[in-house]
């Protein structure tokens, strides 16, 4: 082996370290901002105890999880139901390498010119959408192995709800290819850097973006359509039986999904990295230049997570017939309309 | 390094198959099935067909066997005993079968010239764009004789799901109060209606949904 290939490996095991400390990170802030958030709309104050301001919450309860009792209940199917919280752990993670979180960027020292990416290839998006699609089987699995008429219900509902509305986010997405004609993310971000970083696809896929975004919400299972764990039908749904760090795995792939899916909106609809006018003022390939980049990533995300948590505090939930009959009724054909729209306007204007 | 890859993706996928008829519980079978699916289209990225691997993930491992899954959840099937009896002609049918296959499997080996260097990454027959292409137009004809296919298979499902209405002629309502959500009687009421009517026997439900004729008068006493 050559020491271009070493190095090569090593700044792979790096960016992947990075990006999944910086997952962590994000999703155990997200859960805290999210009870602050909550408590603020709602005229309270939410955990601020621990630390300045809640700061340290999340450690605390993460090691509230390892020291509970883990009960894996009599009658569960032992295997499943051990497989089930890491099938949706592992699928919620396995989506965070191909998002390009920065411009190609020279690190200094070593003097290398390497991408801020995980990894690129031409399939990226289809690869998201597969990965996405696996993530069902550790719900629906958690629901049957469990043995419990609440966990089985969830299940069923959530698995029901994601098959349904994989559909509509698939082809609220197609536009977006239409436009760009590629499937791979990295060049889909580099196309919105024209205009000096303002070219975003939301301008000219409004109607796409509002259907993902719908769909999205439904997909990661948040108010207003979170049935699968409807408090007041079905106890907690399909992680009824889970407790302990079980239960923290599902919680983490939770809210893992909700950053994906808003790193996908940002990545398709947002610019994905693009900062207005920073390639200009900063120059293209300096340090400067891909952190101010992947911070702007970061902010565009967090917005996105703002916006789940605002919707959480604001609006009630879904009956599943309206949820069902909205998903194939109204947004599976606006999808399709979208992207009709959308054909038309490329086959005459382009 | 590759070869090493295809050891473990190979490995995984011949496990994960004779897993999925070894097992006795159905659903340990399915997801048996799952995991070979994803040693596949990992061998099918080693092939460099991204497109056919992440196609591969999403309608196989993704859509149709969360269909199986669901089904064998909601059926609760039962565990198979190990009943030798039931297969009967199956067992020297899978010989002959096998042996074919070996067979095959030879006569590939000795006529195929082995020294053909194999795909690289650097191809990009496998990539979205040269499939896409190759779909639309030199392929266009056998495309859209698919895509037909998929359409009268979708039509037929809705026709066989929808005939004879909810009540058969092999149904028996029990008599006593139904309750009924109105968009099951009449199907303009929107499905936001929860409005209930209320039957009470078998026959006043068959009227009311409209297949009473369904039911064979002369049979009934």
């Amino acid at each position: 082996m050559d020491w271009q290939l070493i190095l090569d490996i090593v700044l792979k095991f790096v960016a992947i370290t990075v990006v999944f400390v910086v997952v962590l990170l994000v999703v155990a802030y997200t859960v805290l901002a999210e009870r602050r958030v909550l408590g603020l709309i709602q005229g309270r104050l939410g955990p601020n105890r621990v630390g300045y301001g809640g700061i340290l919450q999340p450690f605390a309860d993460l090691l509230k999880f390892i020291l509970k009792e883990d009960i894996v209940p009599d009658k569960s199917t032992r295997f499943i139901y051990f497989l089930a919280p890491v099938i949706a752990t592992m699928a919620a993670l396995m989506t965070m390498i191909v998002y390009p979180f920065g411009p190609d960027t020279t690190i200094p020292f070593i003097n290398k010119t390497i991408p801020l990416v995980v990894a690129r290839f031409d399939v990226a998006l289809l690869y998201v959408l597969g990965i996405t699609s696996i993530g069902v089987y550790g719900i629906a699995l958690a629901g049957w192995s469990s043995n419990n008429k609440y966990s089985l219900m969830g299940g069923l509902r959530s698995s029901a709800q994601m098959i349904s509305y994989e559909l509509a986010l698939g082809l609220s997405l197609i536009g977006v290819i239409l436009v760009s004609g590629t499937l791979d993310l990295g060049q889909i971000v580099d196309q919105q850097s024209r205009w000096y970083g303002t070219g975003w696809y939301v301008l000219f896929q409004p109607l796409g973006f509002i259907l993902y975004l719908i769909a999205a919400i439904a997909e990661t299972n948040r108010v207003p359509f979170d049935l699968p764990e409807a408090e007041t039908e079905l106890v907690a749904g399909f992680h009824t039986e889970y407790s302990a760090m079980k239960f923290a795995l599902f919680f983490l792939a939770e809210y893992i999904n909700m950053f994906t899916v808003s790193m996908l909106a940002t990545t398709l609809f947002f610019g994905g990295w693009n900062v207005p006018f920073a390639e200009a003022l900063l120059g293209k390939g300096s340090i400067l230049y891909g952190l101010v980049s992947a911070i702007g990533f970061l902010v565009k995300i967090f917005l996105f997570l703002f916006l789940y948590i605002w919707l959480r505090a604001t609006l009630p939930r879904f009956r599943f017939d309206q949820l069902m009959s909205f998903g194939w009724k109204f947004l599976l054909p606006a999808a399709i309309l979208n992207i009709f729209l959308t054909a038309t306007a490329i086959y005459f204007f382009v | 390094m590759l070869a090493l890859f295809f050891i473990l993706f190979a490995g995984m996928a011949v496990g994960c198959a004779i897993a999925v008829v070894a097992q006795r519980n159905p659903l340990y079978s399915a997801i048996s099935l799952i995991g070979v699916f994803i040693s596949l289209a990992c061998l099918y990225v080693m092939l460099a067909a991204p497109f056919i691997a992440a196609v591969q993930v999403i309608v196989y491992a993704g859509a149709i066997m969360v269909l199986v899954v669901f089904v064998i959840m909601l059926l609760n099937v039962e565990q198979q005993d190990h009943r030798r009896s039931r297969l009967g002609f199956l067992v020297p049918t899978a010989v002959v079968l096998a042996g074919v296959l070996i067979a095959e499997v030879a006569f590939i080996l000795s006529t195929v010239s082995t020294d053909r260097s194999p795909t690289t990454s650097a191809s990009d027959t496998g990539l979205t764009a040269s499939i896409g292409s190759a779909l639309f137009t030199k392929y266009l004809l056998p495309f859209e004789i698919t895509s037909i296919l998929l359409l009268m298979a979708i039509v037929g499902a809705m026709t066989l799901a929808r005939r004879g209405g909810l009540l058969s002629a092999s149904t028996r309502v029990v008599p006593g109060a139904q309750l009924l959500p109105l968009s099951i009687v009449n199907a303009n009421a929107s499905f936001e209606d929860p409005t209930a009517i209320e039957t009470d026997t078998t026959d006043e439900a068959a009227r009311l949904l409209g297949v009473e004729n369904l039911r064979d008068p002369a049979k009934r006493e």
